[in-house]
């Protein structure tokens, strides 16, 4: 077991490492952003059963919260990063104590609309967001003395840091928590019979999720210097739920894999055509249809199995697909 | 009243067939674009009423014939993808076929122009709106409460596996059932279209504002939703008045507060 681990992690470094030669590197480092976007959805998509559709909320206020003090106040990164992480998690504990206060789909409902509340209220709120204009202008002040303009450098910050979520994560799902939060998903009932508080349990998975969004988020405007209004609208929550989807959900690794396929395929896609979310949305028709039990399943299947044993040919084979 | 229609609307699907219904603002959006198109190929007004939600309807049933049927035993994670992906492309097809511009739509010549309410002057064309959903709410309510076929739905919500019991075919509820919310949805977007005219998204905020009429309203529960509907509106238009800019997200702080207060919604029983 132990050594199937380190393989995982050998592949991944792997990736890390040999992505910027095959991709651009603003795209490889949008790559690993939304990983660790996925990562925090995966814990309570994946791992605590709560489909959440509303991730965006965390994602795009820390981008916002962050943005503006590195834009008016000059602030440093790690200041900026720790103040992301906070305010997803704030947000997402304000949110999540809502949500959990109902299961199935009014759960889904429910974080779709109090994303929609924020969205509204970044679209409001002109003169601090910028509304619909996004929030241009987000420095990327130098990160302990390295100038990180450039864009390899940047990436391999990025790298850095998801490589450190990616632990954290594993650390996370493997703790007590996150055994507690499986067995919600397998039988909420029994959960709360052996004497777990559930709803607090649900909770955590969410502060912890939204802490990850918000790191994402902070990556993310610091990436594009911009804070665009679509970072916290639903059609992004949308997408990392499809990421995490198609990489296979509750598994570790799923969301990496997942956001790879995403941002790869939709980067590529976006750049020839301006209609390319109909493109996305067929993808998203047909995956659901027809590959359901076949791709998603074989592929989560052939990654915790598999493809540990050669991630980065494996990984760029089936991402051509 | 026009939130209550969508509520409805979105009540029904979501309590029949249980799953989450993401494409309920993009059928919002695509029942004016119908109209708009109606109106421009016959040039009547009524008549365009009439067959846009129909095709808005017509479309529904082919959606749940050809995806949603394969999905019921599926998660709800397959299921919102669908419909996600479902209004992805309605949206973007929308632009394609008409313009990513948003365009007008004049009301009937009937109805425009303003009546004097004594405390107020009112637009004619609004009061129609109001005065029709009303109708339109109502006719549902009776449809669903009084007919047989309301019976069998209701009872669908309840129970499927009953239902199915006792000899109904439950698929052709399903599709039914989704046919109609679509053109509520449908309708509720056509009458929408001469009041703030049209754009591509403008089923995106419908959505939300649906979705929290029912998690007030609690699934199923149609006077809820009417109430429910009501509750939103009102506190939109009061905001409006004094706050403009906040007017969409009081409707989720009002949302929030009720779920804080009471977690099983307005009128919830689950």
């Amino acid at each position: 077991m132990q050594f199937k681990v380190s393989k995982a992690w050998l592949a991944i470094v792997a990736a890390v490492v040999l992505l910027p030669v095959f991709v651009r590197h603003a795209i490889a480092t949008e790559i690993w952003i939304f990983a660790i976007f996925g990562l925090g959805l995966n814990l309570l998509m994946g791992y605590a059963g709560l489909l959440s559709f509303g991730q965006a909320t965390f994602f795009g206020s820390a981008a916002y919260v962050a943005g503006y003090l590195l834009k008016y106040f000059g602030v440093n990164v790690f200041l900026a990063l720790g103040v992301g992480i906070v305010v997803g998690a704030v947000s997402a504990a304000a949110v999540g104590y809502l949500c959990v206060q109902r299961s199935g789909l009014y759960f889904i409902m429910l974080t779709f609309a109090l994303n929609q509340m924020f969205y509204f209220t970044a679209y409001q709120w002109t003169t601090v967001t910028g509304g619909e204009d996004g929030m241009p202008g987000i420095p990327r002040p130098s990160l302990l003395g390295f100038d990180i303009h450039r864009p390899l450098a940047y990436y391999s910050a990025v790298a850095v840091l998801f490589l450190l979520s990616l632990w954290v994560m594993k650390r996370i799902v493997e703790s007590p928590l996150g055994k507690i939060l499986q067995a919600i998903r397998e039988n909420e009932l029994r959960a709360e019979a052996l004497g777990y508080n559930v709803p607090r349990m649900k909770l955590a998975a969410f502060v912890v999720g939204g802490a990850f969004s918000g790191l994402a988020g902070v990556l993310y405007a610091m990436l594009f210097g911009i804070v665009p209004l679509e970072s916290i609208g639903f059609v992004f929550s949308g997408n990392v739920v499809f990421a995490t989807l198609i990489g296979g959900s509750g598994s570790l690794y799923g969301p990496v894999i997942g956001s790879f396929v995403f941002i790869w395929l939709s980067e590529s896609v976006s750049s020839m055509w301006a209609r390319w979310p109909l493109l996305l949305g067929v993808a998203f028709v047909i995956v659901v249809l027809f590959f359901r039990g076949g791709v998603v399943e074989a592929w989560a299947r052939f990654w915790v199995w598999r493809a540990v044993r050669r991630a980065p040919d494996g990984v760029q084979a089936d991402a051509s697909r | 009243m026009l939130y209550a229609l969508m509520g409805i609307g979105l009540s029904i699907i979501t309590g029949v067939l249980n799953i989450p219904n993401f494409a309920h603002g993009a059928l919002f959006a695509l029942g004016a674009y119908f109209l708009y198109t109606a109106i421009q190929l016959i040039g009547n007004f009524w008549l365009a009423l009439l067959l846009a939600p129909l095709g808005v309807g017509l479309l529904g049933v082919l959606i749940e014939y050809g995806g949603i049927r394969l999905l019921y035993k599926a998660g709800h994670d397959y299921q919102l993808l669908l419909t996600f992906g479902l209004s992805l492309i309605v949206t973007e097809s929308i632009i394609i076929v008409w313009s990513p511009v948003g365009m007008s739509q004049l009301p009937p010549p009937i109805l425009r122009g303003g009546v004097d309410l004594g405390i107020t002057f009112y637009p004619k064309y609004r009061l129609f709106v109001m005065v029709s959903a009303a109708l339109l709410v109502l006719g549902a309510w009776l449809f669903l409460e009084k007919t047989r076929y309301g019976a069998i739905m209701r009872a669908g919500i309840e129970d499927k596996e009953m239902v199915a019991l006792l000899g109904i075919d439950i698929h052709r509820l399903f599709t039914a059932a989704f046919a109609l919310g679509c053109v509520l949805a449908g309708i509720a977007g056509a009458l929408t279209a001469p009041i703030r005219g049209l754009n591509p998204w403008m089923g995106v905020d419908m959505l939300g504002i649906a979705f929290v009429v029912v998690a007030l309203a609690g699934l199923g529960n149609l006077l809820g939703s009417i109430a429910a509907g009501l509750l939103v509106g009102l506190a939109q238009s009061l905001v409006a008045l004094v706050w403009p800019e906040a007017s969409v997200a009081v409707i989720f702080a009002v949302m929030a507060a009720v779920l804080l207060v009471r977690p099983q919604g307005l009128f919830g029983i689950r």
